[in-house]
């Protein structure tokens, strides 16, 4: 017997139990009309930037950041469900114990969970996103797919990260609530130490406490690179990329933890 | 052959001894039964074996091999859960064929696994929809779809009615007899264990008390016991305790099990009634060597805690 099979059949019965009736069709309808809906303020928007890069470059980051807004924002919220309730449940009601009694290793299972988790959530946004903006605005997709990816990358690194965060509570704690509210705790948190940061840097004209940010919430080092408000710091594109970079070593390292905790630690 | 070895196996969760160097045998084709009080470390024993703990201290091996993480046993082992734990929004019937190409067994399996435990009728239900009960039936269908040779369960009956449990029981004995499969059983319903069981490990404060074949185990620890049936068996166990010839005792609501120094036993049935007769007790039977599952377990401990 191969080793796929056990794989796609927990992985099938994971995403069967995270998007059951209504979850997958709520969230794609509000993914559809948080896409559409801001989609065309997204244009109007984006050819006021003027900072650094082309003007197509600065019109594709503005209509991606503006649709993007309330998509990221369901899609938190539906990643925070399946980890924290869908994982957390698992793990509290002890799903997760009959899935060790199959053929498959440890790792194995906790891909499962997190491709239907995270995997599935990402597809369905980036999807819907995508196709969004391609029937609104073709000419800018495709030729500035970099801008695109980039600025979806950038908006997605810290999401990952909370993501992350709550996988290890919640696999520490082996239930769910406590890390629902740590990823939500975190989520606000960035708003507002980005706002204190923002503040800090206009009153000192130091750019340190959002370079620091930047390499947990690379968005933000994007957006000064696109229509910064601040002159002290307009970061170059490379240094927008390390940032960004940065930011998704440290979403690796996590998950990283995570497996390996996962695998080698995890007592049921 | 033994498909279980533990060596002196030891598990803590903070400063809670669980299992304390405990050391077992599970030889091919046998039913074994795991018995001990609330916290005496059944189940962290089991889950040791399972491969859901890492043992602090001690090894165990599972048809040779380290369980932590291995699939390529996985295959032969069957498991039971006290209480069962599947996604609850699917269908029975469909999570069993789900189960069956995890194992790579034909999808018809799954049918045959649920007329086994008699829930072909919620074949079409969801398993959160299932009573309890049901829900335990279920659980040892689930552990039975890939035919394992080994069948690991914990407290498996229960959530069950005595129908169900009497029917459970039968099935054990089907399974061991037909398809020599090897049980590893966990109960606190000693009379239960008692018919199925051919071997036990009584298990106290996470060691190992006492275990071997049970007429072993009776003959060591029941041999030369006698049972006295009586309403006032703690009064009258505090006249027996004075007897000089009396060399261990244990006594519950019903009676009192006394074991005498050898050719004391006429003595000890005159002097009983005598002392019924003092206290005003009622005896109702005496009984030779005819110690329960349950009173060997009692005899076992506290033995032990004589010591």
């Amino acid at each position: 017997m191969g080793k796929g099979k056990p794989f796609l059949e927990v992985m099938s019965s994971a995403i069967h139990e995270d998007y059951r009736f209504p979850f997958l069709e709520l969230f794609a309808f509000l993914y559809a009309i948080g896409t559409f809906v801001f989609a065309s303020f997204g244009v109007t928007i984006g050819t006021q930037g003027t900072a650094q890069g082309t003007t197509n470059e600065i019109i594709a980051y503005g209509a991606v950041s503006s649709t993007l807004s309330l998509p990221l924002f369901i899609f938190i919220i539906l990643v925070f469900k399946n980890i924290a309730y869908g994982l957390g449940s698992d793990l509290e009601k002890g799903i997760i114990q009959t899935y060790f009694s199959y053929p498959l290793r440890r790792r194995g299972i906790l891909t499962a969970k997190l491709l239907s988790a995270l995997g599935i959530a990402l597809i369905l946004f980036l999807g819907i996103q995508l196709s969004g903006l391609y029937i609104l605005a073709p000419d800018i997709v495709l030729p500035q797919l970099g801008t695109v990816i980039l600025t979806y990358a950038a908006n997605l690194s810290y999401p990952l990260l909370i993501a992350g965060i709550m996988l290890l509570l919640t696999l520490k704690l082996r239930r769910g609530g406590i890390s629902l509210i740590a990823g939500l705790v975190l989520y606000f948190a960035m708003s507002i130490i980005s706002s204190i940061a923002t503040v800090f840097a206009w009153a000192s004209e130091s750019p340190l406490g959002l370079q620091i940010i930047s390499m947990i919430n690379p968005s933000l080092a994007l957006q000064q690179y696109y229509g910064g408000t601040f002159e002290f710091w307009i970061p170059a594109f490379s240094e927008v990329l390390i940032y960004t970079g940065v930011s998704y070593v440290i979403v690796a390292i996590v998950f990283f933890l995570g497996y390996t905790y996962f695998s080698r630690r995890l007592n049921l | 052959m033994s498909l279980i070895v533990a060596e002196d196996l030891a598990k803590s969760y903070g400063r809670v001894v669980a299992v304390d160097g405990l050391s077992l045998s599970l030889d091919e084709g046998s039913v074994t039964g795991l018995i001990g009080p609330n916290g005496a470390g059944k189940t962290t024993t089991i889950k040791m074996v399972l491969g859901l703990l890492k043992p602090d201290k001690g090894w165990v091996k599972v048809f040779g091999q380290d369980p932590w993480d291995n699939t390529a046993i996985r295959s032969m082992i069957g498991v039971v859960y006290e209480k069962a734990f599947f996604p609850a929004h699917q269908k029975t019937l469909e999570y069993l064929q789900r189960v069956c190409r995890v194992f790579g067994v034909p999808e018809s399996r799954a049918m045959e696994v649920l007329e086994l435990v008699d829930l072909q009728e919620a074949s079409d239900r969801q398993i959160k929809a299932l009573s309890a009960g049901m829900l335990q039936k279920f659980a040892i269908a689930h552990a039975l779809v890939h035919k394992p040779k080994l069948i690991v369960a914990d407290e498996m009956t229960a959530n069950l009615d005595p129908q169900a449990r009497s029917e459970l029981l039968d099935l054990v004995l089907r399974l061991h007899k037909d398809e020599k499969v090897t049980f590893l059983l966990s109960s606190h319903i000693l009379p239960e264990l008692s018919m199925v069981c051919d071997s036990v490990a009584i298990i106290n404060r996470g060691k190992v008390w006492a275990f071997g074949k049970l007429t072993e185990l009776y003959e060591k620890y029941a041999v030369g016991i006698i049972r006295i049936s009586t309403d006032s068996s703690y009064a009258l166990e505090s006249e027996i305790k004075k007897l000089n010839y009396v060399k261990e005792l244990e006594s519950d609501i019903r009676g009192v099990s006394v074991r005498v120094a050898e050719g004391k036993e006429d003595e000890l049935y005159e002097d009983v009634l005598k002392l019924a007769k003092k206290i005003k007790a009622k005896i109702l039977g005496i009984e030779t060597g005819s110690a329960s599952l349950q009173e060997l377990y009692r005899l076992a401990i506290s033995g032990k805690e004589r010591k």
